[in-house]
């Protein structure tokens, strides 16, 4: 029985080879570049990726442009970042794109957020006391390298349900990736070892996963709340927080203005720093890996002159 | 150009048509009377409402619930009735300045009412600024049959309307009730600048609104050549735009604001080389 179910499994395989004309790529869509980098490590010549978010844009706020259209019409996959990241600018390019396939539920939209390790999601009920809250937790999750694994993951699987034949090739693609990311993780804790527990402010609430993994302590943010402008209270206390702390270090987004930033260092007597909260946000951050490699380089160098460690 | 794109831009296509339709015979009275930033000052005020509406605890934040909706077309009608009672040719006080004024309130309003919001700003400003490659089709059409509506109104009491705006002393010296017929002009105008910002943003409505009506004036004095004028402008830099917006993948909207803006250019060009035939206005 078994060894019949193989030859069917078998000779159905060389039917779908057969029938492939020199292997059509799979059609990937990503909405954002970080997404579009783990797609490209599993996915290799198996597929073209087209992401639609710029690394150095906020992925709040993205413009649509027709290509966006034209692409989302006619990818096989979509891979979004979910947790209403894209709430502003995906559903309704979805449904302008009138893609039966990529609808959300279909087989092939994949929310890459569904496995992965979600912070600050509210528990209990939400009230307005509580300020801005995301129901569904942060968005920024992709910034934790075992999060990237987990998205590599599932992307493999999505890949081999679209794709079975290159199943083998997919999997084996994520082991080699899944290698050079524990093997970057060793040198990434290394770097930031020496900084453990140092307390930092960061702009927005993007990296709460990051600096978590990284031991790092984030005391504040320059928003009052997400979205918010800084007010002069907040900022007056964020001031009076960070000397009492002593914390020395502002962490800020590409897409964020720089000026309450550099005030609040300059008072505090620290350091305004930008980091890349995705993939192509700085030149040198060209891939997933290097785009901690990039960010953990220079935050540790930073560190190393505010704290004198 | 992709020929393959031009079905996904059928709607953004159908609502730039239905906008121009609209906003080309507004713009004429709007120029005409010269208060020219009113639809800014209408549309920051009709989003001060749905903002305060999104602070109501018992609403639960939804920016789609009906009860947003209705608060920014009171917050609307409480603008159109702030204009139509401040107009009066005794007035020292320019009409433009309580319109610039109402603006900078209402904007200043908005980011305080939000700072105090439970929901993710997000959401806010998806739904006050629109962005017309996202124009849905139920949108539109809902969109579409509310300007049919307002637009047969406006063709019933289009003397009422039209006296009141190119010659309110004439209107005045006949008896008209002036605040009351204003403030049907701006209600109206409200409900439909509302509706097209959440569509097409900002920008793009100043723009349909102003730029087919300062186009027309350049070559024709009377309201019907202007309206045609304003109407085939309208629809040819729509086309433009979005060609141009394809064919260089610039984002839409902004693209047919240039796209205006170099139209406009093009015809004050055309405008000082080739003199005017008739010397005399009608």
């Amino acid at each position: 029985m078994r060894s019949k179910i193989r030859l069917l499994a078998v000779s159905m395989l060389a039917i779908v080879a057969g029938s492939r004309p020199a292997a059509a790529a799979v059609q990937v869509v990503t909405t954002t570049a970080d997404l579009g980098s783990l797609a490209q490590e599993i996915g290799g010549d198996r597929v073209t990726v087209t992401a639609l978010a710029k690394g150095y844009q906020d992925p709040h706020f993205v413009d649509p442009k027709p290509s966006f259209i034209l692409a989302v019409s006619r990818a096989d996959l979509l891979i979004v970042i979910g947790r209403e990241l894209e709430i502003g600018w995906l559903p309704p390019l979805i449904s302008s794109s009138r893609n039966a396939k990529i609808q959300p539920g279909g087989k092939g939209y994949l929310d890459a957020s569904m496995n992965v390790k979600i912070l600050e999601i509210p528990t209990g009920q939400i009230t307005r006391a509580m300020g801005d809250v995301h129901p569904s937790g942060n968005p920024h999750y992709w910034l934790e390298p075992d999060n990237g694994r987990r998205i590599a993951q599932a992307i493999r699987d999505k890949l081999s349900e679209l794709s079975p034949a290159d199943r083998a090739y997919f999997a084996q693609r994520y082991s080699d990736f899944n290698g050079r990311l524990a093997e970057a993780e060793k040198r990434w804790t290394a770097a930031m070892a020496p900084y453990k527990d140092a307390k930092i402010v960061t702009y927005h609430r993007s990296w709460p996963n990051f600096m978590e993994r990284f031991g790092l302590d984030v005391i504040g943010y320059v928003e009052p709340k997400p979205g918010v402008p800084p007010s002069p209270t907040h900022t007056l206390e964020l001031i009076a927080e960070m000397k009492r702390q002593g914390a020395k270090l502002i962490v800020v987004e590409p897409y964020f203005d720089l000026k309450t930033a550099q005030s609040i260092a300059n008072q505090v007597g620290g350091q305004v720093l930008v980091l890349a909260p995705s993939v192509g946000g700085a030149k040198e951050a060209s891939d997933y890996i290097k785009l901690f490699d990039y960010d953990v380089n220079l935050l540790a160098a930073t560190l190393k002159q505010v704290t004198g460690k | 150009m992709i020929w393959e794109i031009l079905p996904l831009l059928v709607w953004p296509i159908v609502a730039s048509l239905v906008i121009a339709g609209i906003h080309a015979y507004l713009g004429l009275h709007v120029v005409e009377r010269g208060v020219i930033f009113v639809d800014l000052s209408l549309a920051q005020i009709a989003s001060l409402g749905a903002t305060l509406a999104l602070l109501v605890p018992s609403l639960g934040g939804d920016p789609h619930s009906p009860a947003v909706y209705w608060m920014s077309l009171g917050f609307t009608l409480i603008g159109a009735a702030i204009f139509s009672l401040i107009k009066g040719h005794e007035a020292r006080i320019p009409q433009e300045a309580i319109i610039g004024i109402s603006y900078a309130v209402a904007s200043a309003a908005v980011i305080v009412a939000m700072s105090k919001s439970t929901g993710e700003s997000e959401h806010l400003k998806d739904m006050l600024v629109g962005n017309i490659l996202s124009v849905q089709p139920d949108e539109i059409i809902k969109t579409g049959l509310l300007y049919v509506v307002i637009g047969i109104f406006h063709y019933v009491f289009r003397k009422q309307f039209l006296l009141i705006s190119t010659d309110p002393k004439t209107a005045a010296a006949r008896g008209m009730a002036i605040r009351f017929w204003d403030f049907l002009f701006y209600a109206s105008f409200g409900v439909v600048v509302t509706r097209s910002v959440a569509i097409a943003g900002v920008l793009l409505v100043f723009c349909y609104l102003i730029v087919p009506s300062v186009g027309a004036m350049l070559f024709a004095e009377t309201i019907g050549a202007r309206l045609a004028i304003g109407w085939i402008m309208g629809v040819i830099v729509s086309m433009l735009g979005m060609y141009f917006s394809v064919e260089f993948d610039l984002p839409t909207g902004a693209t047919i604001v240039c796209t205006f803006g170099a139209v406009l250019v093009a015809m004050a060009a055309v405008r000082v080389m080739v003199p005017r035939t008739r010397a005399q206005p009608v």
